[in-house]
């Protein structure tokens, strides 16, 4: 009796006379159309995701927040620039090695060593993210301590005095308030990108594991 | 130069088409998406197209970069996950189709192939192709050895299908 796989073989060479088939016109029309990829994708929300924080200085009240004003007179304004120097550079780091690793990326790869090195592109990604996140959370840090140490909390913050306040209590208030904006707000970040991340790689991850378990 | 390139990649890509239809017509489940996976294909065969050498067959070379594509950098897939145990599809299939009839029993292999995971499809899919082991081995990124036993797996429960 025929093997069942090679009935199998045979019927599916037999399928092929089923199979649609284009024109050479049809097909030159095709290859000069826009790619959907993965790839293509992972590298436009990745300069988004570059370029986002950068793009909160735009907003009036987050420059206000962080204006030198307000820090020169909290006495923290050279860390500050200090740690904007350490994140631009930072920064820079993290965009030549995306580039780097996306420059890796080749179809002509094996399935894995493809999923592998799109992985490693979108790790940089993540790390990159993971340093701002933790950049925002020391800036407001900074922010806080320098509050704590302010001998005259309410001319720094330009607040109009008024007479039944307590200065103490205003600080404990106003430190309050900077430590759950700068959580919350960072919860908030890192939401939106996990959630675009998990997105965008879930099949690929999916898929990864599974060759991954077949060399185990 | 271009020009010369471009004609001669789709000659080429219009006499090896049914390789990538093959590709499609298991990696999608209606005529949209199919010509949507060959559309992204041929993109990304041309964009590869000036890094193929002759030494190795136009088709050998399609298979890889057709596949990459259908597994990996395709987004718009099903929704539904396709994380699905064999025997749990076959089961499932078994019940809905019965017929012993060997067309059914074929068409039957076709729909448990069809909702096996993006990998193992892909084995199947080397397999039904012809394809030598140390070419499926290379083209998935895994030892010879493991595509072997993995495809064996597979096989044997295939063959379950016909003789229950």
């Amino acid at each position: 009796m025929l093997d069942e796989l090679e009935l199998l073989k045979k019927d599916w060479k037999r399928r092929e006379h089923d199979l649609p088939r284009l024109s050479f016109d049809q097909i030159h029309r095709m290859i000069w159309k826009k790619s959907s990829s993965l790839v293509r994708w992972i590298f436009f929300i990745s300069i988004i995701e570059f370029l986002a924080p950068h793009l909160l200085y735009l907003l009036p009240s987050f420059r206000e927040g962080m204006n030198y004003e307000v820090a020169d007179s909290l006495g923290i304004k050279a860390l500050l620039i200090g740690l904007t120097a350490v994140q631009y550079s930072v920064t820079l780091f993290y965009i030549v090695q995306f580039y780097k690793r996306y420059q890796e990326i080749s179809v002509l790869d094996s399935a894995k060593a493809l999923m592998n090195r799109i992985i490693r592109t979108r790790k940089t990604v993540m790390h990159y993210i993971v340093f701002c996140l933790s950049m925002i959370i020391v800036f407001f840090g900074v922010f806080i301590a320098g509050i704590f140490f302010a001998d005259d909390l309410v001319g720094s913050l330009h607040l109009h005095e008024q007479a039944n306040t307590d200065p103490q209590h205003l600080k404990w208030v106003v430190m309050g308030i900077m430590g759950a904006a700068g959580l919350l707000f960072t919860a908030l970040m890192a939401g939106v990108y996990f959630l675009l991340y998990g997105l965008l790689t879930r099949k690929l991850y999916r898929n990864y594991q599974e060759l991954k378990r077949m060399e185990a | 130069m271009t020009q010369e390139l471009e004609h001669q990649f789709v000659s080429q890509l219009e006499a090896n088409q049914n390789i990538v239809h093959k590709v499609c017509s298991l990696y999608t489940d209606n005529r949209e998406a199919h010509n949507d996976l060959f559309q992204e294909i041929a993109i990304q065969l041309w964009k590869a197209y000036p890094r193929f050498r002759g030494d190795s067959k136009f088709s050998t070379w399609m298979y890889r970069v057709a596949l990459n594509t259908a597994i990996t950098l395709y987004r718009k897939s099903k929704k539904q996950p396709r994380t699905q145990d064999f025997d749990a599809v076959l089961y499932r299939v078994k019940a809905e189709y019965y017929d012993p009839s060997q067309e059914q029993q074929l068409n039957l292999m076709y729909s448990a192939i069809r909702e096996l995971g993006d990998i193992d499809k892909a084995l199947v899919f080397l397999y039904l192709e012809d394809r030598n082991y140390s070419e499926i081995a290379e083209t998935l990124g895994i030892s010879e050895v493991n595509a072997r036993v993995k495809m064996n797996r597979i096989k044997t429960k295939l063959k379950t299908i016909l003789n229950p």
